[in-house]
């Protein structure tokens, strides 16, 4: 066991290396592009929070949904490595989730007038918040071991239908939302394609990054606690 | 089939003996539409009724909480949630016959609510009392599978009476927006659409498929 899991982190930790080396890079490259991308005529330089905005709630989405298969994962294996995962997505996608709810306020003051309007994306957005941070305050309201993995993988579960349940909300309250349509081909400006797909690589990049960080300190955390359980039997 | 029928049957026998849950749960709710009366202003029975779905959905989510929180606290005195999961059936009976329970005390507590909220607001619902008491169950219903499974988690943690809310209500808001909008078809314009039904049909199924099969994982010994 103790084997298996040294050579899963050395694997871990020889991706993680050189992707950091690359989200660099390529952050280098993005905050050039958004640089030289052109101010929005009518919006003004506040419109530049598009290059961060989206690409930071596809990482949200995407560690809700790393989550909820780690759930599955684990209620259907029993292993740790899978309560690990759906750990590791959960607290990365509270931590983008968190950045959109504070980018997109920014963003609606500078165009709508006001820093929150109850849109229905966004108040549904907001409630997957409140489910994934509930879902951390119920791992540190567990007693721990497998009973809180189980209870975690359940709620984590849970949590992931929500995610579908939601655009039938926001079907019932369609036209009342302020938040465009999904993006078409050539809906942005010219020059504007470039930084924002650039945008969502480094972000994605930067979400693996912390991603396979966050497992690596999980699986580190349960080593030493096997050890210490060890040392005082 | 046994399994849910005897944990149905023991619940409500044991609410009828005790009758705390129902008669905590309906004093708070109660109590929930008078703090209404002193929060609103006085706008007459139009302005009531325009505002009645969500005061009902905001009473009735209330209390179900307060008595999804009771739900499985019992089965910790002398350990009886291990009996519960030595039963010799699927375990999804067990959180079927448990929902159930909280589904038929919930329902005297929301029509009694109702009753009491149609009275002193002076409104007149009885023309689509039926549809409403329809629209009510299938509401309860999305909250209790749900609420069921949860509460067998939250039960089992620190602070269990915060937990349950926490873990609870952002998934509940599929079934609320369905049932608030449902409501209000009802009570303002006097008809229903499809639209909310489709939505808590959807959630409801999926909610206690879900809480069906997971209810295996929270329950152990």
């Amino acid at each position: 066991m103790v084997e298996v899991e040294r050579t899963l982190v050395e694997r871990v930790a020889g991706l993680r290396r050189p992707l950091g080396i690359a989200v660099c890079a390529v952050f280098v490259v993005y905050a050039w592009l958004v640089w030289q991308a052109p101010v929005d005529r009518v919006q003004g330089i506040i419109q530049k929070i598009l290059y961060v905005h989206p690409p930071l709630a596809y990482g949200a989405y995407l560690g809700f949904v790393f989550a909820g298969v780690g759930g599955v994962g684990y209620l259907r294996s029993g292993r740790e490595v899978w309560d690990h995962w759906a750990l590791s997505g959960a607290e990365v996608g509270v931590l983008f989730c968190t950045l959109m709810m504070v980018t997109g306020p920014i963003w609606a003051k500078g165009t709508w007038g006001h820093w929150w309007s109850w849109d229905p994306r966004l108040t549904l957005t907001l409630l997957l918040w409140f489910v994934y941070l509930s879902y951390l305050l119920l791992r540190g309201f567990s007693e721990g071991g497998a009973r809180t993995a189980r209870f975690a993988s359940v709620y984590a579960i849970a949590g992931t239908l929500l995610i579908p349940l939601n655009y039938f909300v926001i079907d019932l309250f369609q036209g009342r939302s302020l938040h465009p349509e999904n993006l078409e081909r050539g809906s942005l400006g010219a020059g504007m394609g470039w930084p924002f797909l650039v945008g969502n690589v480094a972000f994605f990049l930067a979400f693996v990054y912390l991603l396979l960080l966050r497992f690596e300190v999980e699986i580190g955390r349960g080593r030493v606690s096997r050890g210490s359980d060890e040392a005082v039997a | 089939m046994n399994v849910l029928l005897a944990v149905l049957w023991k619940d409500l026998v044991t609410e009828w003996r005790g009758r705390d849950r129902a008669v905590a749960t309906l004093l708070f709710s109660l109590l929930v539409v008078v703090i209404f009366h002193f929060s609103l202003d006085d706008g007459g029975p139009e302005r009531i009724r325009e505002l009645a779905p969500g005061l009902l959905w905001i009473a009735y989510v209330f209390a179900a909480v307060l008595g999804l929180n009771r739900a499985f606290s019992l089965e910790l005195e002398n350990d009886a949630m291990a009996g519960l999961a030595l039963a010799p059936s699927d375990r999804g009976f067990v959180f079927l016959g448990k929902a159930a329970a909280n589904f038929l005390i919930l329902g005297v507590v929301q029509a009694l609510t109702a009753l009491v909220f149609a009275l002193v607001f002076d409104q007149s619902w009885w023309r689509v009392a039926p549809a409403l008491a329809g629209v009510v169950a299938l509401g309860s219903l999305g909250i209790c599978s749900m609420g069921t499974l949860l509460s067998a988690v939250a039960v089992r943690t620190r602070f269990r009476e915060v937990m349950l809310p926490l873990l609870l209500l952002p998934l509940l808001i599929p079934v609320l927006s369905g049932a608030v909008q449902a409501t209000q078809d009802l009570l303002v314009e006097g008809t229903l659409r499809f639209a909310p039904l489709q939505l808590l049909l959807v959630a409801d199924g999926v909610y206690l498929i879900a809480s069906y099969l997971l209810f295996d994982y929270v329950l152990d010994e």
